[in-house]
């Protein structure tokens, strides 16, 4: 027990090898098996690849990270893993009245202190009605002027600009009008559709997010 | 598809905060996991497997299936996208140095040799651990309780260091 997992991750990642990308299985296998869609064997047949291949053991890695932040987006990935510190499992038990001690004191701070103010949110699709388009929807390309509907309470607006590929093409933070002139050359890259959106940014921190508006460039 | 003022048929658009979310998620996971060289082109790798999810939600549809879907499928195009520039690198390599540039044999190594002799449940269980998952994870993938992968992650560890300090494994 005297090499913490961090150690042992390290070298099994420096011990794999480099198979050219051969019997590497299609991505979407690896989401399945995370998923828990893929019977044991197939699974078992898939991790024991992967811990041959650095390549996969890099979509594995991916894997992880990307459903964590699928599942919750407000988690803290970059939390440590509870197993790391199990090594010192055999040491918690002696600690444990230092432990419930400390917890009692926790939980009574948690009672008498203040309560946290809440975190901003954003009201994401709540502002279909909140945030309209009051700009043409067709312009010409060297002269785009976003304009849209008064938020109440805002205290300013966010815009951004996509392509259809959504592919941002401007963002403006912070604009207090309720109007946006494009810098010129961006119509000119820009095609002949551009998605934008405003989120109106409130007084209390909230956002109230506009849906995705079109804009005809001619 | 966009909604346009007065529109208000439902929209199956993908939302752009989404598509913000998910590129901020893979640029950040592939500069952490993937090779130096690599992670310098996060931007570009992860720009060209966006523009492919975008190209497979038109074509499927696959905004309906929910937003979980879309992790799903950008998860697949990134790794699509880094193992195709894998593919282009090692070609132009060929090309450059008239070499085969066949990998080598796998280097015989401690680590995984000691792993290759875990019992197998232990040895799923930890190579998943190993590979960055968390225990609750590894329950997911094999359809165990959380307690009972926790077990196996805490055994499998500890004979995997008991073969490398050169116990029997």
């Amino acid at each position: 027990m005297t090499q913490p997992p961090d150690d042992l991750e390290r070298r099994f990642r420096a011990a794999l090898g480099d198979t050219g990308g051969s019997g590497c299985p299609p991505a979407d296998t690896y989401w399945a098996a995370a998923a828990g869609e893929l019977p044991l064997e197939r699974l078992q047949a898939l991790v024991d690849h992967g811990a041959r291949c650095a390549h996969c053991a890099e979509a594995w890695r991916i894997l992880a990270e990307v459903r964590r932040e699928a599942a919750a987006p407000e988690a803290a990935v970059g939390a440590p893993r509870p197993l790391a510190t199990r090594p010192a499992l055999r040491k918690r038990t002696a600690l444990l009245p230092v432990g419930l001690s400390a917890l009692a004191a926790l939980a009574f701070w948690l009672v008498l202190r203040p309560g946290p103010p809440p975190p901003p949110g954003v009201e994401r699709g709540n502002g279909a009605d909140a945030v309209r388009a009051e700009s043409s929807v067709s312009q010409p390309a060297r002269e785009i002027v976003l304009r849209w509907s008064e938020v109440p309470d805002a205290t300013s607006y966010n815009v951004t600009v996509l392509t259809p590929d959504l592919v941002v093409l401007h963002r403006a933070i912070g604009v207090t009008a309720r109007e946006l002139r494009l810098p010129e050359a961006l119509g000119q890259h820009a095609g002949t559709r551009v998605l934008w959106n405003v989120d109106a940014v409130l007084r209390d921190g909230r956002t109230v997010a506009s849906p995705t508006f079109e804009l005809q460039l001619r | 598809m966009a909604r346009t003022p007065g529109d208000d048929a439902p929209s199956q658009a993908l939302d752009p905060g989404d598509i913000e979310r998910i590129r901020q998620v893979l640029i950040r996971a592939v500069q952490r996991h993937c090779p130096p060289a690599l992670a310098a082109q996060r931007e570009d790798l992860v720009q060209m497997a966006l523009v492919r999810l975008v190209e497979r939600v038109r074509r499927e549809g696959t905004r309906v299936q929910g937003t979980s879907y879309l992790w799903r499928v950008a998860y697949t195009v990134v790794i699509d996208e880094i193992r195709r520039h894998r593919r282009q690198q090692r070609q132009s390599e060929r090309t450059t140095d008239g070499e085969g540039g066949t990998p080598g044999p796998e280097a015989r190594s401690e680590i995984l040799d000691c792993l290759a002799r875990l019992q197998e449940r232990r040895r799923t269980a930890v190579t998943l651990f190993l590979q960055g998952f968390r225990t609750v994870e590894v329950a997911t993938a094999l359809g165990w309780t959380e307690k009972q992968a926790e077990n196996l992650v805490y055994r499998g560890l500890s004979d995997l260091r008991g073969c490398l300090d050169g116990e029997d494994g």
